[in-house]
């Protein structure tokens, strides 16, 4: 909210600079956002009077101006075709920064310079409005009002010699949406006095019960309404003060009447609204709910669809104006207005949030009676703007108020302990200084001893309701700063056993293994989402259709991640992500943890794409494969201690996968490797071989036995290592072979290593050789060649038999 | 005999020079230092010489079998290491074989280096859904329905008063729930907000949540408690500001901002000549909250803070849009 320097200065005796005043309010909890000097632009501007014009000797369409800028009268070379003796202009004097350049195709500014122009001296500028930046007027010089002074600076006469700070207000605080909210503020803060406008309103004596009548149906949503009643108005455009305060926090002047209510709105922070009072039939008004369905055309010109909660003020016949938040164009203040009724009413913060929401209306009005209005502040402000009609506009106001007021709204008495508040806040306050805190914020103290202490609260402090709300006061005013820095704490002993952090473990084995880490959005379309996982969760808001549904899967923002840094020449990759994904659960017997029947899982996703080993001069480039991808899982399990998995080896295709090995950990599905296929691919237009594993992170957890770490005897006697290399059938998975020799060698095969497999003519078509070492030791003694041979031909005639294999070498 | 002995001293100078791997070295071996060796029989042969010259001849035999094992056990050394003699042809200057450099994500750097600290004060770590309900992360926190506060965040629906996250307050909630104080906590984790991606904004980000509850928890405490936080995490010489500012669950609340660690509060860049930069929001826990949960306030106070990852991952590092994060690219995760 943009509140004007120039304008707190009716309130309150502000000498402080702009800077101070900023860091004041940032440290009473008004945070600015940003200081505004619109003066600025301006400097070195004045405004002057063209005293005398006469033709440029050597050029057609120029004149020599002479212009009286304060004492001085300069020679200014002009080009307009309207600049004349006796005008006030805007003069820019050397060193001004024109804001727009007429002559450039962009507008830029540019820098006046004292300046021969056809052999004539120019020592000055008369600006358009385009140069100005206020208009798009290039055709002829600016003329001001007759009465400009002379020698004023041209900040000034436009009303810019003002510092504008932006602030945020917290939705909490609605008593600071206003000139004298903030001032209220600082005057605590800089110990000034606050000076509420004084006024007396000059009544006519014809009564205004005789004119309009206000009845309130709806009493909950609605709890005061008051009016005031204006005759022979005459609606123009406001005088250029008004207009400049209102540019000043950012509002467009429309007429007297509308602009009074702004006004008041921005002073006092209570919203109001004038109605055309020859429009209103019956001149009466009616506060109650809407019909369902029904239509209502606001003053913007749109049709609004209403709701039976929806608070509507009507005449004797139709709805005139959407309670707090905007009138109708039915009864709306146009040129031809003669008489106007002014609104002043309280409406209830949670009737006009609901109706601010439905309609996606957010007004100065609603913005401010959804955080709660000021029920005392209505009679004050509907009597400052009429009277306000009566001097600007030549109205002639009625006697009295209509003040329908059914429940009296009652300001709040809170207690507060000191002992509290010092326990609270960890600081021992004076006294003294709560009491002067809480006085400076028009608390009324109505009683006081040495432990307590009870307050009346204004109105206007829909925030402060209990205990807490008056230590949070007492500490904001008195300054966080201020409050000591306590460096030390009682700690209490966990009896918890420290839980090893296994994402971190898992993570640096991954990293030491080469692999980045990456991060990536939970959201994403929902086709991507049902191609990976079942019953996928949707987004009812989502920002986009490319984030409507909740991930299943981590493989296609990893696939995101590949797009993205092909499209950079990146083409060689190793990476993993932990995180979490999302589905409901598939029937009533999976109970999720947490909310409803949403499942949150965590896993762990690692892919590789591109060559296996960064290129080097003398090996060979080899791309990775999906045993590159089982090592790695391998190693990651063995690494963190897991050894009850298996993987199990699909034979078909699926749609997302070329290659698969499934993987059991426990004894459960824990998650799958892959070669991804072609379709998946082609959807994310990616051309490479793409190798994923993607794995249950609970279950890693589970099952590693990490925490069981147990020292076993090292072995006594060294081990022996014998190769074998059978020829078998093509057909033949390696992995059988491999667990024939494990199953046949039994406990003394210590490890078995595939180091070969050779096809070609020497062994014949259809065949190849695969060849192992293997790892033989016994716990009790030195094995004898004799009983490792023994072994190692039990081992061969069992696989011979077993594959219709033939020994090859040994 | 010495000049046979001089000749086959020569010999076998020679000759090591041209043995190249280990089988020639053993053939080597064998032939000059073995157990019936060419060096053996020379010292076979001094039997023969005259008595009076034996010192001298001997002596020089044992010189140059000393020298021979010397020179052969180099040689072995050399052939064992893989080593080549320099001058040999061997260019030092190719590069060495490269290997994937794996690197942690800067947020998870960043979290780390958070929980460390936080866990180093005695802080246990906890955690909660991001699919949330609305009591837990409105409701409980003091946000009832139709509250302007619920502007302060923009929220996805899952459905009715089902959500995504807004923050990892209602971690709060489900802690406090489960136990009796004292609680110290922080809670990490991912929270979402209903806003257009830019580079100072994204629809999701990092979080993490500390509270502490016990009898005697003050708002200096937790003055103290963050600013022992900032100059672990930012440097020692670092101030806090705590700017006073509205949260519905806290009472008082405070936004706090750390002296700019970049121009050290003269203004820069990055604090936008400010000097001061807002890392975190804290406060008291509000009684309605404890209310909720079901504490007694007047027994127990407590603290509650929460902070962005990517904002302290953002200053720490100096990156300018938000986005970068959760892209991946390469060229980004391989500078920290």
């Amino acid at each position: 909210m943009k509140i004007s320097h120039k304008w707190l200065k009716n309130y309150i005796d502000l000498e402080a600079e702009p800077e101070e005043v900023k860091e004041k309010l940032t440290m009473l909890g008004l945070e600015v956002e940003s200081v505004d000097y619109p003066g600025e632009k301006f400097k070195n501007f004045y405004v002057g009077e063209v005293l005398e014009v006469s033709k440029h000797p050597n050029a057609d369409k120029l004149t020599v101006c002479r212009v009286r800028v304060g004492k001085d009268t300069l020679q200014i070379i002009c080009g307009a075709p309207n600049v004349a003796a006796g005008q006030k202009v805007p003069v820019a004097l050397v060193g001004a920064v024109i804001p727009r350049n007429q002559h450039d195709p962009e507008g830029k500014p540019f820098v006046l310079t004292k300046a021969k122009i056809r052999g004539v001296e120019s020592y000055g500028m008369i600006c358009s409005e385009f140069e100005l930046g206020l208009g798009d007027d290039k055709e002829g010089i600016m003329v001001l009002e007759p009465n400009a002074q002379v020698g004023q600076p041209l900040a000034e006469y436009f009303g810019l010699d003002d510092v504008i700070y932006d602030i945020s207000v917290t939705p909490n605080r609605p008593d600071c949406l206003s000139h004298i909210g903030v001032a209220r503020e600082l005057a605590v803060a800089f110990g000034l006095k606050l000076k509420k406008p004084e006024f007396k309103v000059v009544e006519s004596d014809k009564r205004i019960t005789d004119y309009a009548s206000v009845e309130i149906i709806d009493t909950l949503n609605c709890p005061r309404y008051a009016a005031r009643v204006v005759l022979n108005v005459k609606v123009e455009p406001s005088p250029k003060w008004l207009q400049d305060y209102l540019r000043a926090v950012g509002l467009r002047p429309i007429n007297n009447i509308v602009d009074i209510t702004n006004f008041v709105l921005y002073e006092v922070g209570h919203p109001l609204h004038a109605f055309d009072y020859d429009k209103l039939a019956g001149h009466k008004i009616v506060v109650k709910c809407a019909n369902d369905g029904e239509v209502f055309i606001t003053l913007d010109g749109k049709a609004r669809v209403l709701r039976k909660d929806t608070l509507m003020i009507c005449d004797a016949e139709k709805p005139v104006a959407i309670a707090g938040v905007m009138g109708g164009a039915n009864t709306e203040i146009t040129d031809e207005t003669k008489n106007v009724l002014i609104e002043s009413a309280y409406f209830n913060p949670i009737s006009i949030r609901r109706t601010s929401k439905y309609l996606g209306l957010s007004t100065d009005a609603s913005y401010r009676f959804e955080r709660g209005a000021d029920p005392e502040a209505v009679i004050w402000a509907v009597n400052r703007a009429a009277q306000l009609m009566a001097e600007i506009a030549g109205g002639e106001v009625l006697q009295g108020v209509i003040d329908v007021y059914p429940v009296e709204i009652k300001p709040k008495v809170v207690s507060l302990r000191f002992s509290r508040l010092n326990s609270v806040i960890g600081f021992e306050f004076s006294q003294d200084d709560v009491v002067k805190i809480l006085e400076g914020l028009e608390l009324e103290i109505l009683n006081r001893d040495e432990k307590s202490l009870t307050v009346k609260v204004p109105t206007f402090r829909v925030d402060i309701e209990r205990e807490i709300d008056l230590i949070e006061e007492v500490a904001r005013v008195y300054g966080y700063d201020r409050i000591p820095d306590k460096m030390r704490s009682v700690v209490h002993f966990s009896t918890e056993k420290v839980k090893v952090d296994f994402h971190n473990f898992v993570r640096e084995r991954l990293i030491g293994a080469g692999f980045k880490e990456v991060v990536t959005n939970s959201m994403l379309d929902e086709e991507k989402a049902s191609l990976l996982g079942e019953n996928f969760v949707k987004v009812l808001n989502p920002l986009s259709r490319e984030m409507s549904a909740l991930r299943t899967s981590l493989i296609p923002s990893a696939l995101d991640v590949v797009k993205h840094n092909f499209g950079y020449g990146v083409k060689n990759l190793k990476f993993f992500e932990i995180g979490k994904v999302f589905r409901l659960a598939f029937d009533e017997d999976e109970k999720p943890r947490y909310v409803d029947n949403y499942v949150e899982e965590e896993r762990l996703l690692i892919l590789m794409t591109g060559v296996a080993e960064p290129v080097s001069y003398d090996l060979g480039e080899r791309i990775f494969d999906i045993y590159d991808l089982k090592g790695e899982v391998e190693n990651l399990f063995r690494g963190i201690f897991l050894e009850n998995y298996r993987f199990i080896y699909y034979s078909n295709n699926s749609d997302i996968a070329e290659l698969e090995i499934g993987i059991e950990i426990g004894g459960k599905y824990a998650g799958r490797l892959i070669k991804v296929g072609d379709e998946i691919l082609n959807k994310f237009d990616i051309k490479a071989d793409i190798y994923i594993a993607e794995i249950d992170f609970d279950l890693l957890c589970k099952n590693s036995r990490f925490e069981e770490r147990h020292y076993i005897e090292l072995p006594r006697f060294p081990s022996v290592f014998r190769d074998l290399a059978f020829v078998v059938d093509e057909s033949v998975p390696v992995g059988e072979v491999e667990n024939a020799i494990k199953e046949k060698a039994g406990a003394v095969l210590k490890s078995i290593r595939l180091f070969d497999i050779y096809r070609g003519e020497r062994i014949g078509e259809g065949k190849k050789s695969v060849a192992f070492s293997l790892e033989i030791l016994s716990k009790e003694k030195t094995l004898t060649d004799e009983e490792v041979n023994e072994l190692i031909q039990k081992v061969v005639k069992y696989v011979e038999q077993k594959f219709e294999a033939k020994l090859r070498s040994y | 005999m010495i000049n046979q002995i001089e000749e086959v001293k020569k010999k076998f100078l020679e000759e090591i020079e041209t043995v190249k791997d280990e089988k020639q070295l053993e053939e080597f071996r064998v032939k000059y230092l073995g157990r019936r060796g060419i060096i053996q029989t020379l010292f076979d042969k001094l039997k023969e010489i005259p008595r009076e010259e034996k010192p001298t001849i001997g002596k020089f035999l044992n010189e140059f079998k000393e020298l021979a094992q010397i020179k052969f056990d180099e040689k072995r050394k050399e052939i064992e290491s893989g080593k080549r003699k320099v001058g040999e042809l061997v260019d030092l200057t190719i590069p060495g074989r490269f290997k994937y450099t794996g690197r942690k994500h800067p947020l998870t750097q960043t979290l780390e280096e958070i929980k460390k600290i936080f866990v180093a004060m005695g802080f246990e770590i906890a955690s909660g859904p991001e699919i949330e309900d609305d009591y837990h992360n409105f409701e409980a926190l003091n946000i009832p329905p139709e509250h302007p506060a619920r502007d302060m965040q923009d929220t996805f629906f899952i459905k009715e008063n089902i959500i995504l996250r807004t923050h990892t307050s209602p971690v709060q909630i489900r802690v406090m729930e489960s136990k009796q104080p004292p609680v110290r906590i922080i809670a990490p984790g991912r929270v979402y907000r209903n806003e257009a991606i830019s580079a100072r904004s994204y629809c999701l980000f990092h979080q993490v949540e500390g509270l502490y509850v016990d009898e005697g928890v003050s708002f200096a405490e937790l003055k103290g408690t963050l600013l022992s936080f900032a100059k672990q995490m930012f440097g020692s010489s670092v101030k806090l500001r705590f700017r006073p500012s509205f949260f519905p669950f806290t009472e008082p609340s405070a936004e706090v901002d750390v002296s700019c660690f970049i121009c050290g509060g003269k203004g820069c860049r990055v604090c936008k000549y400010g000097g001061w930069l807002e890392i975190l929001g804290c406060g008291m826990v509000d009684p309605n909250v404890f209310k909720f949960v079901g504490y007694d306030s007047e027994k127990y106070t407590g603290y509650a803070f929460g902070m962005g990852v990517e904002r302290i991952a953002m200053l720490k590092y100096g990156i300018d849009d938000i986005r970068l994060f959760y892209e991946n690219d390469f060229r980004f995760l391989e500078q920290f």
